[in-house]
């Protein structure tokens, strides 16, 4: 689509195309049509932003979601304190009368709990983290983490909706459809936001809000891309018919759109023609993209075994790799079952014998591709947990939600590695130095992608919307 | 994707742009909305973020002096307005706006500014917030085609801009365009010929007035309502289960079906409960106020969740009825509009007291709700009805034998003592443990205490020695321990407990290092001090045999010791040393609800001596005549439930209890709807400091906000008197608001675009005169939407041929100035409707439940959560269910249905009364390949099959009838029967693929039928259901 200003009135296009079907009458061969297309199509979809506001460090953005609020004290923010006191009542100076939760808020004890994973230093950056990540530990020094993360939300619902759109409230479009919106896609062939949610892991629910559009056009929504023979809804042919059945039908179809086009010059009509080209084209394009056949066994010994099981985190983190090579510009993935109450010690290992591999797998792929600097990468879920244990304290206890300090990963895409950001207290309650707001996190995200956080904007109901609300610092001190 | 992204982003670009024709500076259609956007924010109505002491929404303080000393207006004279000198300024410090607000002025807004002030800065009040007048319609040149009013304003615009009418739509066209439009679904070939042949002059009339009296009337124009008043299936959070209120969306449909004055839809949907006498009717209609999103998320804090549902009801208000955007102003004063965040917690006060827990409960029903039963099952509950009290007056009539057995029964228990006499040898337990990991702990009192972790189910087992045989009853003791919850005997939450099974086993002792061998011994009889009321918790329950069924204390409610007698079959023990085990399950569905101290005795006498509770042992020990009324009504109730063996009485009382069991289990049947129920007292409301809950500032009391007439005199201040200040004629708002909205319908964009703005920020009406004379036109027209609604579609403005031309497309490409009639995608539901219809699958049965048909599976378990009831999409079976039109489908919010959300369809989680249009490649993916719709293609080849005859031709005739609503050219039923010729080919050669296809349909294809014939069909059906023109309101 080279030619904007000749589509954008439909006019100047018309009658050539008009004239371009008529020599073929009803005779109308299969390439006709395709042809046409694919010499409009060669440019992909631009997005509202005629130029970017400064230079991208980041093409793309991969944003590893691990929703239910993994433990911060459990993962990357070691705190020995926890441990000498373990059984120890939290102290009235450290809580400060903050809200608890429904679920604990009614506990006459708060016992301190240390964590029961060793933690040792990795890297040249020296890193912490708890012996549960031996697989991300290897890339440390790619990984720069956010250990003053906070969020206002206490529970998951506001807390992840917080995040994916900048606003506790329903209504907002979500990070992925903003990029949409902003940039356009990089690949037309392929959606610009795609989401995978990893599959049978039930737990706190998602809702298909995270990755929808609010009230940005509905095309910006995210596409969710499904383990099994249907990868994106409704991409196959209904049962017994051939991909060049349908081509043949795509091309009468065309025939009489080219009728009517004849009788009536609106360019919907146009439009319609090329929306069903490119359902064909994608017909095509996504099945290509799922298809991890040409994978080698290297990469998936890299990934672990369970990447060959489609659907899986590890699986998820192959195809995110495939599609950030073929240009989508948000890969969405969620990772649920983090939400511990109970059980700390048996849940994290289970989580992230799930997750931990199959992350730093997909860190090492994209710098051996050489696509980690413009790619950037984001590990971390919606809130943090308690210090103090949910319930009594036993062997296998919990912890329960806490939105005022948690931590993050972010890697590549210009995002300086082997740092740590942001600290907490040395009983991992409040933040002591640089706290790192939801939006504060947003607006880096779009820094990264050269995009001024306070520019991308969108009138609705008289107000301009972005996605920060009126909020957030880009965090200068982590860019490389 | 690509195209449709131009088109929309330039069509939007350029809305306002050609509505500025060469005419003098209108204030509030040129000036006022750069001002708003522009500067406003530090200059407009909120006084939090005002600098510089003066404001651009009031014309007093624009023109006034400000803060410096300057005027920032001062009319007629631009050099001395500081207004312009600071728009111009080439100080970058000192030039507005100020640069780091990202909002630069453009040449022609400062232009525009200039030529305002110079021309004398004319000053306007906003013009929605003036209540309508009617003016007088514009002449027009008798040349033009006038039908109504509406012609007289559009026309007389037309002719500035220096356009013309479009000529009329042919009638076949015009006849798909407004049966879509007041039915949505198409006409019938016999509707479209009938019209094509009817030459009377009110042809068209006679077509509108058949459609405006149809049902389907409602369920098409319900739904718009349905997007507004965000009703759905689910609570919309967590969870998302189930909730009932489809009744609320049959009571929509119906009240348009019926005509309702539009003033009276609101009336009762706002406060239908405070109506006097409220019919049914009414108060399912205050389900507008549930129909809100809901949770009951674990950790939620009720006061929080109270405060976001009242918000949300408040932003709703706003946006359906008055095209106002409050939510700004929970957290602060308005930025654009005279709106103070006072404002709208003065309006939070009306709509904060309902009477119901703000959380949800995860129930399909959470209080308040209604029954609402069919006609049939209000006939079969009132019969249940009669019948249960008819039993009921049978069983408290008088009844002579029992009269006379009573008393000595009385006598005879009397005598008795409950356990007086009988020796207990409290059991010196050996071992104890605990299924659940429990810490056990025998104490000097040969009690047995718990404590530690505390599992959902929890079996206790303690052995003992023996001594001697002749045992024969055991005796349980649940003793209050102060490390019990609330010191009471259950460690529970509630220290309640439900025993669900007591077991007692004995065996010889065993040889050495073997396993005793226990034997079960059998427990005929139990007995104990209470028994919780509410339920089936009976004593029998702990030695019935199942787990699911338990005795309860009710330890929630009564701090006591309890006890319980069993009684064996035959007695246990051995000469000599024996064993025994006693086992006490607490199994039941109610979590940690075990025994928290126990202690165990034996006996060898009969330890049931009487089966009477304690309590009415205490009674029968009173002498008859010092009872009072209370103790005798329980004794004789006791008596009489329990005791007699008169079997006329038994079989009239256990006559009633099945009778009402069967009532019971009918009422659940009945289906329930979210309806409003004011508290006796209203709730205080405060302004929420930040609009947070737990910020609660100066207390606020019910008002209309004070940029608006004040309500009427007389009017109560409630819901009521609001709903009616609503629908008051000095209400500049409520009126235009819904004409707008019922033009968007039929136009695809309202008078004003931003239907859901008619704020400052919003965009001005194109045709403001017009908007006003519609207005007033409803409400002096009772509010009758069908006559408004018809004198839209009547005019020759609506008529006009929708052709596109490179001249209307350059000088109105978004069709506002109406030179040219409506063209846009049919909606969501119109498409789906549109292939059932066609196909001739449709059912058209009204209202009931929703109905789930197909949708791709795990779509709702990709987001479920696990413990929803929601959680696993099950599709409906049967055509009843699932070819039901679409206002029909079952909506989970978190989830809405592919086929909605895929086409724009809102998934109701908060109100909508305008849909995005937009065209993807999904919607192409869709309409190929979703199987619905390919079981709609199977329809229509085997319809068109059918009714077309033998040749190709006539059948590809047939069927472009059928799916374009007209006379198909030669060249069309050519290309339809050629792509029919090659498919034909594909599946002759390839029968099994044929028969794969067919097999998409619902039902088996009947035998008889050419099946690489009908394949070849459907081929060509999903073809024309993907057409343009199909998809297409042209």
């Amino acid at each position: 689509m080279t030619n904007t200003t000749q589509l954008c009135t439909g006019f100047s296009a018309v009658p050539s195309r008009r004239e371009f079907l008529s020599q073929f009458g009803m005779g109308l061969g299969a390439v006709a049509l395709s042809q046409l297309e694919s010499s409009q199509s060669a440019v992909a979809e631009s997005g509202v932003l005629q130029k970017l506001h400064h230079v991208a460090k980041a093409k793309r953005v991969i944003f590893l979601f691990q929703a239910g609020g993994p433990s911060q004290m459990d993962s990357f923010d070691y705190k020995p304190v926890l441990n000498e006191r373990h059984g120890e009542e939290l102290p009235d100076e450290v809580r400060q009368g903050q809200r608890l939760t429904g679920m604990s808020g009614n506990q006459s004890s708060l016992p301190l709990v240390g964590s029961p994973f060793k933690f040792s230093q990795h890297g040249e950056s020296g890193a912490w983290l708890s012996e549960l990540f031996p697989h991300t530990a290897e890339v440390v020094d790619d990984l720069c983490f956010i250990k003053s993360m906070h969020t206002e939300a206490i529970n998951h619902g506001p807390a992840v909706t917080h995040v994916q759109t900048g606003s506790q409230f329903p209504g907002r479009p979500s990070i992925g459809a903003w990029l949409s919106y902003g940039l356009g896609a990089e690949n037309e062939d392929l959606p610009a936001f795609v989401v995978m949610v990893t599959k049978d892991k039930g737990g706190q629910p998602l809702v298909s809000r995270l990755w929808g559009s609010g009230f940005l056009p509905s095309r910006h929504q995210g596409v969710r891309f499904r383990a099994g023979d249907e990868p994106v809804l409704y991409i196959n042919n209904p049962k017994g018919l051939a991909s060049e059945n349908k081509r043949s039908m795509l091309d009468a179809l065309g025939q009489l759109h080219a009728l009517e086009l004849k009788k009536n010059a609106d360019p919907l009509i146009e439009t319609r023609i090329s929306q069903y080209e490119l359902s064909f084209r994608m017909q095509t394009s996504i099945p290509e993209a799922t298809d991890f056949s040409s994978e080698t066994a290297k990469t998936f010994e890299m990934y672990g075994e369970a990447a060959k099981n489609p659907g899986s985190f590890a699986a998820n983190c192959l195809q995110a790799r495939r599609l950030a090579e073929r240009g989508v510009r948000f890969i969405q993935l969620y990772h649920q079952g983090w939400d511990h109450h109970g059980d700390i010690p048996g849940g994290m290992k289970r989580q992230t014998k799930e997750t931990d591999q199959a992350s730093a797998a997909l860190i090492k792929d994209l710098k051996q591709r050489g696509m980690l600097d413009e790619t950037l990468v984001v590990w971390g879920g919606e809130f943090g947990r308690t210090n103090y244990c949910q319930g009594k304290l036993s062997t296998n206890f919990g912890r329960d939600h806490h939105p005022r300090c948690f931590s993050i990963w972010m890697a590549g895409g210009g995002i300086k590695g082997g740092m740590s950001f942001g600290e907490t207290d040395p009983f991992c309650y409040n933040i002591a130095e640089t706290p790192v707001h939801i939006h504060d996190f947003q607006a880096t995200m779009l820094h990264m992608l050269g995009i001024d956080h306070e520019r991308l904007t969108y009138k609705y109901q008289g107000r301009r919307f972005r996605l920060t609300d009126v909020h957030g610092h880009v965090l200068n001190d982590i860019l490389a | 994707m690509n195209k449709i992204a131009f088109v929309i982003s330039i069509a939007a670009a350029s809305a306002t742009g050609f509505l500025q024709a060469d005419e003098k500076i209108n204030f509030n259609r040129d000036i006022r909305p750069i001002l708003s956007d522009k500067c406003f924010a530090c200059h407009g109505p909120e006084e939090a973020s005002r600098e510089g002491g003066f404001r651009f929404d009031q014309q007093e303080s624009a023109f006034g002096e400000a803060d410096s000393g300057e005027h920032p207006v001062v009319p007629g004279k631009p050099d001395e307005s500081e207004l312009i000198a600071r728009i111009n300024s080439s100080d970058a410090d000192d030039r507005m706006p100020p640069s780091e607000t990202n909002k630069p002025l453009t040449k022609k807004e400062i232009e525009l500014l200039t030529s305002w002030i110079a021309s004398g800065a004319e000053w306007q009040d906003h013009w929605s917030f003036i209540p309508p007048t009617q003016s007088v319609p514009p002449a027009v040149a008798s040349s033009q085609r006038v039908t109504n009013e509406i012609d007289n304003f559009i026309l007389s615009r037309l002719k500035r801009e220096d356009l013309t009418q479009s000529a009329e739509a042919d009638r076949s066209t015009l006849i798909r365009r407004v049966t879509f439009d007041l039915t949505g679904l198409p006409p019938t070939p016999a509707e479209v010929k009938a019209f094509l042949d009817d030459k009377s002059p009110n042809a068209f009339e006679t077509v509108v007035d058949r459609l405006l009296a149809s049902n389907r009337f409602g369920e098409h124009v319900g739904r718009f309502w349905l997007d507004a008043a965000r009703y759905g299936d689910t609570h919309g959070l967590h969870l998302d289960n189930y909730r009932e209120m489809w009744p609320y969306r049959d009571w929509v449909i119906q009240a348009i079906n019926q005509n309702m004055p539009f003033d009276q839809f609101i009336v009762e949907q706002m406060a239908g409960d405070l109506l006097p006498n409220p019919t049914n009717d009414q108060l399912i209609a205050t389900g507008f106020n549930r129909a809100h999103v809901t949770t009951s998320e674990g950790g939620s804090i009720a006061e929080e969740v109270r405060m976001r549902n009242v918000v949300d009801r408040v932003v709703t208000f706003g946006t359906v009825f008055m095209g106002t955007t409050l939510e700004c102003t929970r957290c602060h004063d308005h930025k654009f509009d005279p709106i103070t965040m006072k404002d709208f917690y003065s309006l939070y006060a009306y709509f904060n007291s309902i009477d119901g827990n703000p959380l949800d409960g995860n129930k399909k029903d959470p209080a308040p709700v209604l029954k609402v039963p069919s006609p049939e099952q209000k006939t079969k509950l009132e019969q249940l009805t009669e019948e249960v009290a008819k039993l009921q007056t049978e069983l408290n009539g008088d009844w002579p034998e029992l009269a006379t057995a009573q008393p000595i029964w009385e006598q005879l228990i009397g005598q008795e003592s409950a356990e007086g006499d009988v020796d207990w040898a409290v059991i010196d337990p050996e071992t104890f443990t605990s299924s659940g990991g429990a810490e056990l702990n025998l104490l000097d009192d040969k009690s047995i205490l718990a404590s530690g972790p505390n599992a959902a189910k929890e079996i206790y087992e303690v052995t003992s020695q023996l001594e001697g045989a002749g045992w024969q009853g055991v005796k349980l003791e649940g003793l209050l321990d102060k490390s019990n919850t609330n010191g009471g005997a259950g460690r529970s939450s509630n220290s309640n407990v439900v025993l669900t099974e007591f077991e007692v086993y004995t065996s010889a002792i065993p040889e050495e290092g073997k396993e005793p061998d226990w034997q079960r011994v059998k427990i005929v009889k139990a007995s104990a001090d209470h028994e919780q009321g509410n339920g089936d918790f009976k004593i029998g329950n702990a030695i019935d045999g199942k787990p699911a069924t338990g005795w309860a204390i009710e330890g929630h409610a009564k701090k006591e010791p309890r006890k319980a007698l069993f009684q064996t079959e035959k007695p246990f023990g051995a000469e000599g040393h024996s064993l025994v085990k006693v086992v006490l399950k607490h199994e039941s569905i109610y979590g940690q609800h075990q025994f928290g101290r126990i202690r165990l005795s034996l006996t060898k006498q009969q330890p049931i001596r009487v089966e009477v509770p304690a309590e009415i042992l205490a009674i029968i020990k009173v002498k008859a005549e010092d009872r009072d009324d209370k103790q005798k009504n329980q004794l004789q109730k006791h008596y009489r439930e329990k005791v007699t063996t008169d079997g006329k009485f038994i079989a009239v009382r256990d006559g009633l209890a099945a009778k009402k069991k069967e009532r019971e289990t009918f009422d659940k049947t009945i289906a329930t709807t979210l309806i409003w129920k004011e508290k006796p007292k209203p709730e205080p409301a405060f302004l929420l400091t930040r609009g947070e809950y737990d910020q609660p500032g100066d207390g606020v009391s019910r008002r209309t906000p004070e940029f608006l007439p004040p309500m009427e005199e007389g009017f109560s201040n409630d819901r009521l008197g609001l709903a009616k200040w609503l629908v008051s004629r000095k209400h500049p708002l409520t009126a235009r608001v819904t004409i707008n909205r019922f033009w968007q319908q039929f136009f695809g964009t309202g008078l004003v675009k931003t239907s859901e703005d008619f704020g400052s920020q919003g965009e001005p009406p194109s045709h403001p005169e017009l908007l006003d004379w519609l207005s007033v036109q409803f409400v002096n027209d009772g509010w009758d939407v069908k006559k408004s609604m018809k004198r839209m579609v009547m005019s020759s403005t609506y008529r006009q041929s929708s052709k596109v031309t490179p001249e209307l497309v350059t000088k109105d490409p978004e069709n506002r100035l109406l030179a040219r009639g409506p063209r846009f995608r049919l909606d969501a539901e119109m498409l789906r409707d549109q292939a059932l219809f066609v196909s001739g699958l449709l059912v058209e049965k009204m209202g009931g439940p929703s109905v789930k048909p197909p949708q791709p599976d795990g779509l709702w378990f990709a987001v479920g959560y696990s413990g929803s009831n929601t959680v696993r999409f099950k599709a409906d079976k049967g055509d009843d269910k699932v070819h039901r039109r679409t206002v029909y489908t079952f909506i989970k919010r978190t989830s809405p249905p592919p086929q909605m959300n895929v086409f724009d369809g809102p998934s109701r989680e908060s109100c909508t009364v305008r849909r995005e249009r937009t065209n993807t490649p999904l919607q192409a993916l869709l309409l190929f390949n979703d199987p619905q719709f390919v079981e709609a293609a199977i329809a229509l080849g085997e319809r068109a099959t059918n009714e077309g005859g033998e040749d190709p031709s006539s059948i590809s005739r047939q069927m472009l009838w059928l799916t374009l609503s007209r006379e198909p050219t030669s060249t069309e039923i050519n290309a339809l029967v050629a792509g029919y010729q090659q498919d034909l080919k594909f599946f002759q050669s390839q029968p099994e693929a044929a028969e794969k296809l067919l097999a998409i349909a619902g039902q088996p294809i009947k035998e008889d039928l050419d099946k690489p014939k009908l394949a070849a069909w459907t081929m060509a059906a999903n073809l024309l259901l993907n057409l343009d023109e199909v998809l297409t309101k042209n």
